[in-house]
């Protein structure tokens, strides 16, 4: 698993957004992340994990708040460039992959930031290496596997090169083979990673920090084993210890 | 298997046409969609009595379908919602048109009769034409070439994204009528009451999931333009193809 270094990539200060007003979603949010961090987001359901996701790759823009990303205020005038450095996995592949085939979908990204078409060919090739789908390069999206899917909709975005990778439940619908892969592959990536899970063993082996949300808020953030590990912590905020944990402390 | 799963496996079949690496599908985008459009003005063009220029038109979409391995049965049952609307086009012709046009021993053929082949004949072979063209070439492809041909890009883009969009709405149409179907299995077909909630259903669930594909999109860089895939020279095959082919059709026009 690889550790943070000193370069921030994310700073959120008191970060606030509601659907409706009123009614936040979010409240007061802070958080930072070093270059290379892999960070979990766990938290029961309906906690705003998905819409703290949206807000960081500028889904959503009227929040209240400080929100940098990559040293760039997230605001209208930003967008596009932030983008360039983030990339974001959806939990449904379905949703990600549009194109006819894995390598035109790959290549969508780049060849919308105006990269030559060598350039282009180079990280198609890279991406695909670096998730091992190399041999599905040509196929059709709608003959891919579920897992297949997700190793692809990672290209997509590894193909971007991008500095931040955020992924809202990456382990869903994959078997003990694919998920493992992913795991392997997420452990390798360079780009600082924020993984929106509910599978905490998974958490567990692809994350080094843990942030814990709550009611919109961070209740706790700190070392994965030391808050994953806490029971009371976890069954408080509506999850229970992951699996791993959970047969040795009953 | 339900209509529409059939539905969604004709495309995918489609999609595997368009996918094969075979001569035809190779052939630059652009001339392909200009042969076909040069054909439709040249059959279309023709005089409505002219009958025998219009049978021997045939030899582009038989020549064709034969170099590009694709089976006219297939096309004709892919294309059978649309072929009975292009041939009716001509069907009141021998009503209004009586003028005697030639005789055979006793059956005296009409002007009217002439022009409804004619005309079906013209229906017929630009919808296998259009066929071809998307059997051999990608919706990308075929969007390279109209914006190379400078048709508007936004114009280009709308055709892209009803194609996606026709997609995913067959896509959730297949998943309700699943969920429908198991939980009323003696059913036949879907009761009329069940009606309104399902199509509903359908509309907002293919608008959501359209609604994040676009959010997939721009988040991804797109700006309102689509990169359409790898742009392809031409190669001297393709202008010979080209050519070879104006020049039949102008033969074809001018001495049959």
């Amino acid at each position: 698993m690889k550790t943070g270094t000193e370069k921030e990539v994310l700073h959120i200060k008191d970060l606030s957004y509601a659907y409706e007003k009123n009614i936040p979603v979010l409240k007061n949010l802070s958080m930072d992340a070093k270059h290379g961090e892999s960070i979990g987001l766990i938290g029961a359901n309906g906690v705003g994990k998905s819409t703290f996701l949206k807000l960081l790759v500028g889904l959503n823009l009227d929040y209240t708040g400080t929100l940098s990303v990559a040293n760039h205020p997230m605001n209208k005038e930003n967008l596009n460039h932030i983008r360039e450095h983030i990339g974001y996995v959806f939990q449904d592949s379905d949703n990600q992959l549009f194109m006819t085939t894995v390598e035109e979908d790959v290549a969508f990204g780049p060849r919308n930031y105006g990269l030559s078409e060598d350039e282009v060919e180079h990280r198609v090739q890279e991406a695909l290496r670096l998730v091992h789908i190399e041999d599905l390069r040509d196929k059709h999206i709608y003959k891919l596997s579920g897992g297949e899917k997700k190793l692809a909709s990672i290209a997509t975005i590894l193909a971007l090169e991008p500095d931040i990778v955020l992924m809202d439940e990456p382990s869903v619908a994959l078997d003990p083979r694919n998920r493992r892969h992913l795991i392997h592959l997420l452990n390798e990536m360079e780009p600082m990673k924020l993984i929106a899970s509910h599978d905490l063993d998974f958490i567990l082996d692809t994350c080094e920090r843990t942030v814990l949300m709550w009611q919109g808020n961070i209740v706790a953030d700190g070392p994965t084993e030391q808050i994953l590990s806490d029971k009371e912590l976890l069954e408080s905020h509506g999850l229970e210890l992951p699996l791993r944990y959970y047969y040795g402390k009953r | 298997m339900s209509g529409i799963d059939k539905q969604l496996r004709e495309i995918d079949k489609l999609n595997t046409l368009q996918q094969r690496d075979q001569w035809m599908n190779r052939c630059h985008p652009l001339v392909k969609l200009c042969l076909t459009i040069f054909y439709i003005l040249f059959v279309v063009s023709c005089h409505k009595y002219r009958l025998s220029t219009v049978v021997i038109f045939a030899v582009y979409p038989l020549m064709m379908f034969n170099f590009a391995d694709l089976s006219l049965k297939d096309a004709i049952y892919r294309m059978r919602l649309i072929l009975p609307i292009v041939l009716a086009v001509g069907i009141f012709n021998p009503f209004m048109d009586r003028k005697p046009l030639m005789q055979m021993g006793s059956l005296i053929i009409t002007g009217g009769v002439v022009s409804m082949i004619t005309l079906m004949l013209k229906g017929f072979y630009a919808v296998l034409s259009a066929y071809l063209l998307i059997a051999t070439t990608t919706i990308e492809d075929i969007c390279v070439a109209l914006r190379s041909l400078h048709v508007p890009k936004i114009l280009v883009t709308v055709i892209l994204l009803i194609d996606r969009y026709l997609y995913i709405l067959a896509q959730e149409a297949q998943r309700i009528m699943t969920a429908y179907k198991l939980r009323a299995p003696s059913q036949k077909g879907i009761h009329y009451k069940a009606w309104g909630p399902l199509v509903g259903q359908w509309l907002i669930r293919s608008m959501e999931r359209a609604q994040v594909v676009y959010e997939s999109m721009t988040l991804r860089g797109y700006r309102g333009e689509f990169s359409y895939g790898k742009k392809r020279k031409m190669r001297s095959r393709d202008w010979m193809l080209l050519l070879v082919w104006l020049v039949a059709f102008v033969v074809i026009k001018r001495f049959f």
